[in-house]
């Protein structure tokens, strides 16, 4: 791994996209440079990502808008929908950059990569720079980068990063003085190392273990034992030993889940059918997409957890006869599955469908009697098809046939424009 | 009459076509067209318009102020951000948070966005490090055929 000629080394830089939404935002609409911004989560309802400035007006992730939107006057707070077209299509050019430094990335997540490098620790500090300045001249958006010889490490330096301007937003553990790392170290709770959450953190705490040089201290191996092998990765990798490599081949997803809030509450029980008819026919054509199928199909619907006069969550889950991609079964299974649990009158501000234990198309070569007529047709990627062309309101099975304007679709009041997307939602320059 | 017929046949013709194909290919008594070994594909206008497609963005211009420069109200232009913007190029530009478009003339150590249009006038930036330039534009989508 490490030890190559001429004092090369194999390291892992992790690159993500500072308060990523709100930097998308900004890169089309430069006033909002400098002001305190935050983008709002589905339906409008709570905060998801905030600038700098937000975060100094003491705003949290999570805080909901109803209770900032009186005060944003007088504190000039700025809100923005979720606007995913934009945000997919910035991410997936930063991804693409990314892929210009090295032959070997992780995209993992929307604004985050781990990125393969090797050279030796003064030039890998440079191509870190490097990184940033390209992302932020290319695409406009503002990235920090961890360089380390592990992944965790990586994730712990990245964030060494953000919080010392001095910086300037990259850091790798290897120029970092060591006594500079140690002394940070002992200061950061457990719970700001990757992979240790919350609850694993106040375990950790009633052994004795607070801070992240305490649990890089702890024996690897009796710690398994306590907790998990995952334990045990988690504090090699603090100590320099590489243990979670790069996941460069996607791995087959294990769920798939269309799940939405309304915007004004569904109140019937033939109203929520049409909801379940089509969340079920969009997860087909996903899985059509993907080249899979489904075994297990979850529904579910809950009233806001704001309501205090009614609370009703009423899932139910289906074993299908067969893993199945067939968006007119899939349909039939959702539709049915709440069928009997749906009170008229109640309230429901959230609804979804989720598909488990899947497996790839055709992996299990199924038995022509549970082959279904419809997929042989191949009604699911036909269906995919029309509505890619023709929008997804053109074409649909049973009752999500009925393209009635949708009162349930998502609340996205303060969107700003599709701006690289949609033809007609183009930046505008002023030539003026 | 033999004449008539042959423009009978090549209006049926035009009917039904819809785009630009480079090579026609049809399958006779299962044989593959000769044709089918030159078969490309159409012309793609992203491979030729634009250079470095992830740092490419398209843009709508808004106002007459670049009409000298063939860059009229409504047009499109692409905008390249991996471009280094130098003396002469037309930029976006950021002025008081909006993007505008102007060409940029560096000289004597003077900033200067210029208007191609005398009706309006140029914009002159005191320091090179407070010019905030978007991205380089490479090419205008003028629009000609303006009927409905």
């Amino acid at each position: 791994m490490q030890g190559h000629p001429g004092g090369k080394v194999d390291r892992v830089a992790l690159v993500d996209v500072n308060s990523f939404y709100v930097s998308c935002e900004r890169v089309f609409d430069p006033s909002l440079e400098g002001k305190p911004v935050v983008v709002l989560s589905n339906n409008d309802g709570c905060v998801v990502a905030r600038s700098n400035e937000a975060k100094a007006l003491g705003i949290d992730n999570g805080d909901p808008w109803f209770k900032l939107a009186a005060d944003a006057k007088r504190t000039g707070l700025i809100h923005r929908s979720s606007n995913y077209e934009l945000y997919g299509d910035l991410s997936s050019r930063v991804m693409e950059l990314l892929g210009r430094f090295s032959y070997l990335i992780e995209v993992y997540s929307i604004d985050e990569a781990f990125v393969s490098l090797r050279g030796t620790p003064e030039d890998l500090l440079k191509v870190g720079r490097e990184i940033k300045a390209a992302v932020a001249k290319n695409i406009g958006l503002p990235v920090c980068v961890g360089i380390a010889p592990t992944k965790t490490l990586a994730k712990f330096v990245n964030r060494v990063a953000k919080q010392n301007p001095a910086l300037e937003g990259v850091c790798s553990w290897d120029t970092l003085p060591p006594d500079h790392a140690e002394t940070i170290m002992s200061r950061v709770p457990v719970t700001g190392i990757w992979g240790i959450a919350g609850r694993l953190g106040k375990k950790l705490n009633a052994m004795g273990i607070f801070t992240i040089a305490d649990l890089k201290a702890a024996d690897p191996v009796a710690m398994r034992k306590k907790f998990s092998v995952l334990m045990q990765r988690t504090i090699m990798e603090l100590n320099g030993i590489p243990c979670i490599p790069l996941e460069t081949e996607i791995a087959t997803k294990q769920q798939l889940i269309f799940s939405r809030s309304f915007s004004t509450p569904v109140t019937t029980a033939s109203r929520m059918h049409e909801v379940m008819a089509i969340y079920a026919q969009q997860a087909a054509i996903r899985l059509a997409k993907d080249h899979q199928q489904a075994k297990i199909m979850s529904c579910f619907a809950g009233t806001s957890y704001f309501n205090e006069k009614f609370s009703s969550f009423p899932s139910a889950t289906v074993n299908l006869a067969a893993p199945t991609a067939d968006p007119v079964l899939l349909t039939k299974a959702a539709v049915g599955a709440l069928e009997h649990s749906i009170v008229d009158g109640i309230p429901y501000a959230r609804a979804g469908v989720m598909l488990t234990d899947l497996s790839p198309a055709g992996a299990a070569p199924q038995l022509p009697v549970f082959a279904t007529a419809h997929e042989e047709k191949h009604i699911g990627a036909l269906l995919g098809d029309v509505m890619d062309r023709f929008g997804v309101s053109s074409i649909g099975l049973g009752r999500a046939g009925m393209a009635e304007a949708p009162d349930w679709g998502m609340k996205r009041k303060a969107m700003s424009p599709r701006y690289t997307t949609e033809w007609d939602e183009l930046p505008l320059v002023k030539a003026s | 009459m033999g004449e008539v017929a042959e423009i009978g046949a090549l209006e049926a013709d035009l009917t039904g076509f819809t785009g630009v194909a480079v090579a026609p290919v049809s399958v006779a008594a299962g044989f593959p067209s000769p044709a089918q070994d030159y078969f490309t594909g159409r012309v793609d206008l992203n491979k030729h318009l634009i250079k470095d497609i992830t740092c490419t963005f398209l843009v709508r211009v808004a106002g007459h102020s670049m009409e000298g420069a063939g860059i009229s109200d409504g047009d499109e232009v692409l905008v390249d951000r991996s471009l280094t913007p130098v003396d002469g190029d037309i930029v976006v530009a950021v002025i008081d948070g909006d993007m505008t478009i102007k060409r940029l003339r560096l000289d004597h150590g003077r900033v200067r966005l210029a208007a191609e249009n005398a009706g309006y006038p140029d914009i002159v930036i005191s320091e090179l490090s407070e010019l905030s330039v978007w991205g380089v534009v490479t090419l205008c989508l003028h629009h000609v055929y303006r009927r409905q």
